[in-house]
Order: structure tokens, then C-alpha cells, then sequence
């Protein structure tokens, strides 16, 4: 049933650029599917006379199940193990662009999601609604002015904000200034859909009932060794006229010197009356060396139509440093470490003793002992309040050159003890994936995961994570008026994967 | 005079062809030919062929007189972007009364006779007078002596992929908007000696038509130049801390990215995008989620995203709240506070507000407060006195 729409609009997508397109288009369809599956936990009670002593020490089930009891109450309450569930998404993501309308500088720009869960449950976020439009444009793009009509995005040190309305840029090139503006109806934080869509709210939580009218604008002013840029964004409830957010920002870069560079940025909550993130670094890079040290601040941001922020989330202060160096021409090494601290919560909690301090690091090394070789080898390690994560992975991977194809392997161990909750489990995988370029228009992944747990709970209630997780994808490209495989070597070398694009 | 440049200019030819002078030894013959022209009659006979036939060396290299050897006159048009014409120099030079021949461009001075090389574009640069190296010369110099890549039909894409990269473009800012951006929209700007619109369409995808783009024509043996590799600041983990930069200095990311690679991850639902997070993150996120290493939820929606998932994994607590999940504390839900401010976004992801309610409300609750550092009141009710009565009522607290 939900298959039918999907394949409608794959069909209308493929076919819309022969039929509405002048001169040139692009579009790219990008079909992904996976396999997974976890067994997740479901809540039970039983009585409190009816408790043994676990072997932790603290209150179980008969069975085995450690239980947790409130003073004063008659039953205690537990996880079991819950169903399996097996979830299969699959997702193609549609984007074109067109121009040559007649008039220069117009253009047309859609990027749509059909996706959807071949499962035996919604076990995959984000099939709902199946098809969505991510952003649906229209550009009149000149020399000194950029008008944009229709389903966008603004990206910021504010966020991420979509929204259906008009933006605006005008820029003078020679003096490096820059001016947008941009309105609309908003967005959900994150998501494609409107805040008052049902998809975002499975708990039945609290929900606005009108969409938020967006504004922003932004200022920037660009030289060779100077870049500034200040933000602001306001939402407001159409219906009470009230503030969802009004945040303003600002951050800059310096580059005083070749190679050498300092960024800093900070925003300000003007409905919260506080300051959110800030960070401020400096760093050095040249082709051989890249190291960079720095400060910075994380504040976590609430939209007013929610009561979290009158819970007053305190901010962590943190000290971090990188370095990426190229110690000989096969051998890359790489270091990275961050230490932080919270605020005072200004709460007392005597009965839970919850950590402040927290640190995260990774080393790592990339060989290329010959040409089309690749191997990658990092341990990580995260320590702090909730959680923390301990970790070792390595990859192989043959590129041979001028060839189509790419394979590699790869297995990671990770071990994940929580603060507040039972050591979960060491989790090992490992797996492989080949990609084919078949031709300029037509590329090929695919991967098969295995997934396999070490339980280091005192009883069996837990996430069952074991599993075999198969991946595929198929990315189609045509267009007219230029080469389609070709990615910009920037982002084809991008680090973090990005290469897979 | 004539016949001096004509043989002159004949030998510029000679050496210009690589299969011509990787097949002859000029030097070893210069007993034999008198004139350039012998062998190279197209350089001043229009309509000549350039190079001699098989059966002018088969005259002594008849296997009695000279042994044998294989010789195939260069065919077809020459691989060059060179604008350069031998018969219109003989008659512009000439114009000059100038009397320069062959060896002028294609011998040392003093050298020998037929002991020549190849001619070098600083000869080029000298009688026209651009007082620069070759790379170096400026920007509209280049169409003197070269044409656009797209009607230099005879290049390859491999002769492509070998052109020399100025120095210029070396420059740290040559790759953003004050650099080349500013210099292809200049009058003069000469870069279609090098590139075509595919070549500035591997990075501008969503800007084809900038003026200065759409001034060039396609060619797709451009996309033989590989455009630049990222930017030694990218350097590891740049995907974890380009949010100042890239927000800073958008203008100078859309020199090489599009809109795509930016919502790859920007985007609703980003996680059907792999590549941000590592392989096997959703094991490990956690520990991510906890901490907050970065804001989860400028990419993901909490409700959608997280929430969805937890309610097929059976994390979450719906109105009413009961023990057994954080399990490791005992008394976790009476001790939470510090650990709730922390991390207020990852209890989120499993816990609605009608959970805080329970307890944190001024009406029907345990009237517990959970304002804390930092809280203003009054400027929170005046921008939005709804979030006030979620908790208060009607009656709000002065």
C-alpha cells in the first residue's frame, strides 16, 4: 500500500526533469535499504513481597530480573526482555537541479525523500510521513542579488531551521559584505514536516497547534584574512503572538598569517536571558601538519513551546586540542583529546552521586603502504557523566587505481558502561563492504555487519544488539552539460567518511 | 631572408611534434640537409605537408646505403593550444623587416648548424614582450599565444590532464571568492586557456550561470584538471568543528561545496545520510548523547528521531514514572537533579514533560521547583507567558 505513492513520485521525480527543464538539469537519485534488528525491553511489575536478593545484592525477580522498589509501594518494577524487532528501511532521496529557464541566473532546486520500513514494524525512525520534501525552491541568482522562493533551509550557528517562504541575499563582492534575510512558515527542528505533525510526537507529548513564523537575517563581512558574521532568529506562535525563540549570534576568523587561524563565535538566548555555545580556537595547517587548540561551551538550546528550559540546563566549559600530521609520505597519524566540566547544577542530590568532569580522546594512524592500499587503525575513549565509551577499530581498504571498484573490511570492539543503568555489554563488530562505480552515472555499495554482544549484565534484561545488518545502495545520476561522477576532490577527500557520497 | 626564416621556422615545427623528434636526430643529418625546407616544405609552402614521407629517408635508408629504418610522418592536427601559425609569422615578421629564422627560436645562440631543440615559450615571451616567466605572465597574456581549451580540438584529455599549473593558483586565497572568483570576473580573465564550464561546474554544481561560468564553453576534457584537494585547515575531524568556520565563511565553502554535501547531514532526517558519525555509532551513542559532544538535535528531531526508536525499544516513560531503567542507582528518580540539568536533552529522548510534571509542578504536583542557576522568570513570562502555565495555571508568580 505505502509502496504505491513511493514508487509514483520515484517515477514522477525521474521523468519531471525531461518535461520541465530547458537547458540543463541534475538529478541524483540515491536508494538506500539496510537490515536491522534489536530486541528491545518492556516494563513489569511484581510484587515487592515477592523479591529475592539479587546477585548484585540489590532486589531481583525469582527469575533473575534485578528490580527496583520504591519506598512505600507495594510492587517494584522491572525490564524484560521484549520482542524482536526486524526493521528494513528503505529510502531513495531525489535531488535535481535545473536552469536555463529562459532567464539567467534561474533556477530550480528540489531534494525529496521517499522512504519507508519493509519490516515487520516501524523500527526505523523517520519513515513518517513516507514522502517528504526536504527542501523545494526556486533561484534567481545575479551578480549582487540572490532571491529564493519556496521550501528552504537556513544553517547558521543558530541551527538548522527549515522553512516554506522567501530569502533574500544581497552581496557586494568587492568590499566582501554579505546580507540575508529570510521568513516563513517554520519547520520542525530537524525534520522535514511541521511541529504540529503527529510523526513528531509519539509520546503524546505537549504540542504546538499552529505552525511558527520564522524571520532571521544574517550579516557578514569577508576579506582575504578576516571573516565576521552575526545571526539573528526569531520564531513566534501565530497564534498567541508569543516567542517560540529569539537567539542572536555572532563568530569570526581570522587568518593573520599563512596557514595560521583563529575562530571564534558566541550565541546569546535572548528569550532565555542567557548565553548559549560559545567557542573560541586557534590552529596552524600546512599540508604536512594540522593542530589546533581551543575553548569552548556547550549550552543546549529550547524552543519556548516546551517547559525544558525552565529546568535551566547548565552549560559545560571545555578545553580541547587536535593534531593531524603526515609523519612520512605512506603514514599519517592523528590525536585528539577534549576535557570538560559542567556547571554547578546548583541542585543537591545526596542520594545520587552523578559525575561532573568528563574527557574524550582518540589516536589514530592511516597507512598507505602501497598504491591503492588504505589502512586505518584509532582507539577512543569517552569518560564522563551518563556514560562512557572505550573503543578500538581498524579498516583495510584496496582502491586499486583507475579501477572501478573499492573493498575494504573493517571490525571494531566497543565497550559502553552507563552511570545509571547496569553494564550493558562489550559490543564487537566487524564486516566488509565493496563499491562499484559501474559507470559515470551509476554507483553501487554494499556491506554485510555482523553484530555481536557480550552481556555484562547481572541478569538477562537488556538490548540484544546481536545481529546481522546488510546495507546497499544504489546512487543514479544524470544530467546534462557536465560530467556527473566527478565530485570535487574537497569533498570526495573530505575526512569522515564523506567519501562514500 | 625569406628562405632563412622559413627554415627557421621549419625546425620550430620539427621539434614541436614529439613524434618527429623523438624519430629524428637532427644533429646526426646536419651534413645531409642544406635547408630546413627540404624536408618541412609546409612551412612556407601552404598546402605542403610538414613532415617529409617514408620514401624521402627510404632514399638513403634503402638497407645498402643506410640500414632501414621505420618512419611514419606525424598525422593528423598537432597537440597543441597554440595559436601559432609558421606561415603567419613569416609574413608578420617579415611586416617588421625583423630577419629572424629557425634557429632563432629553436637553437642556441651560436650553436650549430641542425643542432637544435625544441622552442621554449620564453622565446615566445621575448619578441612579444611580455617580460614575465611563462606561468607567471599575466592574465591576459595567455590568449597571445594560446587558444581556448574548448577550440584547441586536438588536445587530448591526457594532454589536458598534463598542463602546468601557474603559480598563481598555488596561493592560499587562490581558491576562494577574493581569489579566482574575483579574477574570472574580470574582462581579460583568460581562463578558458585551461578550463571549460565542466571544470567549474565540479564545484559551482548549483551556480551555472554565473556570468563568469557561463561565459566558457563546455568541454568535458576539462574535468581532466583535477580541482584543488581540500584545505590543509580541513584536517581531521573537520566534520565534528566546521560549524564556525563554514557559518563564518559560507561564501568560501561554496567554492567547493553544494548545497548537497551540506545537507547530506543539515537536513530532517539526517540519519539516513551515513558519514558523519563513525561505523557503529548507533552502538555507541550514548555515550555521544549523554555528554553532548555536539548538539544532537540540530540534525535529528527528538521526537521523530530518538522518541521513535525508544518506544520500539521500550525506553521511554509515559506520564507516570516507575523505577527500573536507570538501575545502577537505587534512588536515581529522588536524586536526579544534577544529572537531568546535564543532560536535560538526552532525558528527552525517553521522558515527556507530563513525566517532570508528576512532580515539578506548581499545580497538582509536589510543588517541587526545578528553576535553577541562571532562571529568569520575568523575562521568560514576558516573551512567552505560556510555558509559565504549564506548570503555574493561570496564576503566574510575579
Amino acid at each position: 500500500m505505502r509502496l504505491l505513492p513511493g514508487i509514483g513520485l520515484a517515477a514522477v521525480t525521474a521523468l519531471a526533469p525531461t518535461a520541465v527543464v530547458g537547458q540543463g538539469y541534475r538529478l541524483r537519485l540515491d536508494s538506500r535499504f539496510q537490515t536491522v534488528a534489536f530486541r528491545g525491553v518492556v516494563l513489569d511489575s511484581i510484587p515487592a513481597a515477592d523479591t529475592v536478593t539479587g546477585p548484585g545484592g540489590g532486589p531481583a525477580t525469582p527469575d533473575g530480573y534485578a528490580v527496583e522498589c520504591t519506598g512505600g509501594s507495594s510492587y517494584c518494577t522491572f525490564f524484560r526482555p521484549g520482542p524482536t524487532w526486524r526493521g528494513a528501511p528503505l529510502s531513495t532521496t531525489a535531488d535535481l537541479t535545473a536552469w536555463g529557464f529562459g532567464a539567467a541566473g534561474l533556477s530550480l532546486h528540489l531534494t525529496s525523500r521517499l522512504g519507508f520500513d519493509l519490516g515487520n514494524a516501524d523500527a526505523w525512525p523517520g519513515t513518517t510521513p513516507a514522502v517528504q520534501l526536504l527542501v523545494g525552491y526556486a533561484e534567481y541568482a545575479r551578480q549582487r542579488a540572490t532571491v529564493r522562493l519556496g521550501r528552504q533551509v537556513a544553517t547558521s550557528r543558530l541551527g538548522y531551521y527549515g522553512f516554506d517562504g522567501a530569502g533574500v541575499t544581497l552581496r557586494d563582492e568587492g568590499r566582501g559584505l554579505e546580507l540575508v534575510a529570510y521568513g516563513g512558515w517554520g519547520l520542525a527542528r530537524g525534520a522535514a514536516i511541521p511541529v504540529t505533525s503527529p510523526a513528531l510526537n509519539p509520546l503524546d507529548d505537549f504540542q504546538p497547534r499552529r505552525r511558527q513564523l520564522v524571520a532571521g537575517a544574517t550579516a557578514g563581512w569577508t576579506t582575504t584574512q578576516v571573516d565576521v558574521r552575526a545571526d539573528y532568529l526569531r520564531e513566534v506562535d501565530p497564534r498567541s503572538d508569543y516567542f517560540v525563540s529569539e537567539r542572536f549570534g555572532v563568530e569570526a576568523a581570522v587568518r593573520p598569517y599563512p596557514g595560521v587561524h583563529v575562530e571564534g563565535g558566541a550565541d546569546y538566548d535572548l528569550a532565555a536571558g542567557w548565553w548559549g555555545s560559545a567557542e573560541l580556537s586557534g590552529g596552524y595547517a600546512v599540508s604536512r601538519l594540522a593542530a589546533s587548540v581551543g575553548v569552548r561551551r556547550y549550552r543546549p538550546h529550547f524552543d519556548l513551546w516546551t517547559i525544558w528550559g525552565a529546568f535551566s540546563p547548565v552549560p559545560y566549559h571545555a578545553v580541547h586540542a587536535e593534531a593531524d600530521g603526515r609523519v612520512t609520505a605512506q603514514l599519517r597519524l592523528r590525536a585528539r583529546g577534549e576535557r570538560y566540566t559542567f556547571d554547578d547544577a546548583d541542585v543537591a542530590t545526596p542520594l545520587v552521586q552523578a559525575e561532573r568532569k568528563g574527557s574524550r580522546w582518540e589516536l589514530g594512524a592511516t597507512l598507505e603502504p602501497k598504491d591503492g592500499w588504505l589502512l586505518d587503525a584509532g582507539y577512543h575513549r569517552e569518560y564522563g557523566p551518563g556514560a562512557a565509551a572505550v573503543g578500538l577499530d581498524a579498516s583495510a581498504t584496496w582502491a586499486p587505481p583507475s579501477r572501478p571498484y573499492r573493498v575494504s573490511v573493517h571490525g571494531s570492539s566497543l565497550d559502553r558502561p552507563l552511570e545509571f543503568r547496569f553494564s550493558e555489554a562489550v559490543v564487537k563488530v566487524y564486516g566488509a563492504e565493496a563499491e562499484w562505480t559501474v559507470s559515470d552515472r551509476v554507483r553501487a555499495n554494499v556491506g554485510l555487519d555482523r553484530y555481536s554482544e557480550q552481556r555484562r549484565r547481572p541478569d538477562a534484561a537488556a538490548f540484544d544488539w546481536n545481529q546481522w545488518r546488510l546495507t546497499s545502495r544504489v546512487v543514479l545520476q544524470f544530467g546534462r552539460g557536465a560530467d556527473l561522477s566527478r565530485l570535487p576532490p574537497a569533498v570526495r577527500g573530505m575526512p569522515g567518511g564523506r567519501a562514500e557520497r | 631572408m625569406s628562405l632563412r626564416l622559413a627554415i627557421s621556422l621549419s625546425v620550430l615545427v620539427i621539434l614541436g611534434a614529439p613524434v618527429a623528434a623523438q624519430g629524428f636526430d637532427h644533429a646526426k643529418h646536419r651534413k645531409v640537409f642544406a635547408a630546413c625546407t627540404s624536408c618541412h616544405r609546409g612551412v612556407s609552402e601552404p598546402g605542403a605537408a610538414m613532415y617529409p614521407d617514408s620514401a624521402s629517408c627510404a632514399s638513403c635508408h634503402d638497407g645498402t646505403v643506410e640500414k632501414r629504418v621505420t618512419w611514419v610522418p606525424h598525422a593528423g592536427p598537432r597537440h597543441s593550444n597554440l595559436r601559432f601559425s609558421h606561415e603567419r609569422h613569416v609574413v608578420a615578421v617579415a611586416g617588421h623587416g625583423e630577419a629572424p629564422g629557425c634557429a632563432t627560436c629553436h637553437a642556441a645562440a651560436g650553436a650549430g648548424w641542425m643542432n637544435v631543440g625544441a622552442a621554449t615559450p620564453e622565446r615566445c615571451l621575448d619578441c612579444h614582450r611580455i617580460r614575465t616567466a611563462h606561468l607567471a605572465a599575466p592574465d591576459s597574456a595567455c590568449t597571445v599565444c594560446h587558444l581556448p581549451l574548448a577550440q584547441a580540438v586536438a588536445l587530448t584529455t591526457a594532454d589536458v590532464r598534463t598542463f602546468p599549473v601557474p603559480p598563481s593558483h598555488r596561493d592560499p586565497g587562490f581558491p576562494g571568492r577574493l581569489g579566482h572568483g574575483a579574477l574570472a570576473q574580470r574582462p581579460a580573465a583568460s581562463c578558458a586557456t585551461c578550463h571549460a564550464r565542466d571544470f567549474c561546474l565540479q564545484c559551482h554544481v548549483d551556480q551555472p550561470a554565473r556570468p563568469a561560468i557561463a561565459a566558457l564553453a563546455p568541454d568535458p576534457r576539462s574535468l581532466a584538471i583535477a580541482a584543488r584537494q581540500p584545505p590543509a585547515t580541513h584536517g581531521t575531524n573537520f566534520a565534528d568543528r566546521h560549524a564556525a568556520p563554514a557559518a563564518a565563511t559560507a561564501a568560501t565553502c561554496a567554492g567547493c561545496h553544494v548545497r548537497a554535501d551540506c545537507l547530506d547531514c543539515h537536513r530532517p532526517q539526517a540519519a539516513a545520510a551515513p558519514g558523519y558519525h563513525p561505523a557503529g555509532f548507533l552502538a555507541r551513542h550514548p555515550a555521544a548523547a549523554y555528554a553532548r559532544e555536539t548538539s544532537c538535535s540540530d540534525c535529528h528531531n527528538v521526537g521523530s528521531f530518538c522518541a521513535t526508536c525508544h518506544v520500539a525499544a521500550g525506553l521511554v516513560a509515559k506520564t507516570t514514572l516507575r523505577g527500573g531503567y536507570h538501575d545502577a542507582r537505587q534512588f536515581f528518580v529522588a536524586g536526579h537533579g544534577r544529572a537531568a540539568r546535564q543532560s536535560l536533552e538526552t532525558c528527552v529522548g525517553c521522558h515527556v514533560e507530563r513525566d517532570c510534571l508528576t512532580c515539578h509542578s506548581a499545580v497538582g504536583g509536589r510543588h517541587i521547583n526545578p528553576h535553577g542557576p541562571g532562571f529568569d522568570a520575568a523575562r521568560m513570562r514576558r516573551k512567552n507567558p505560556e510555558v509559565c502555565t504549564a506548570c503555574h495555571g493561570v496564576v503566574i508568580p510575579p
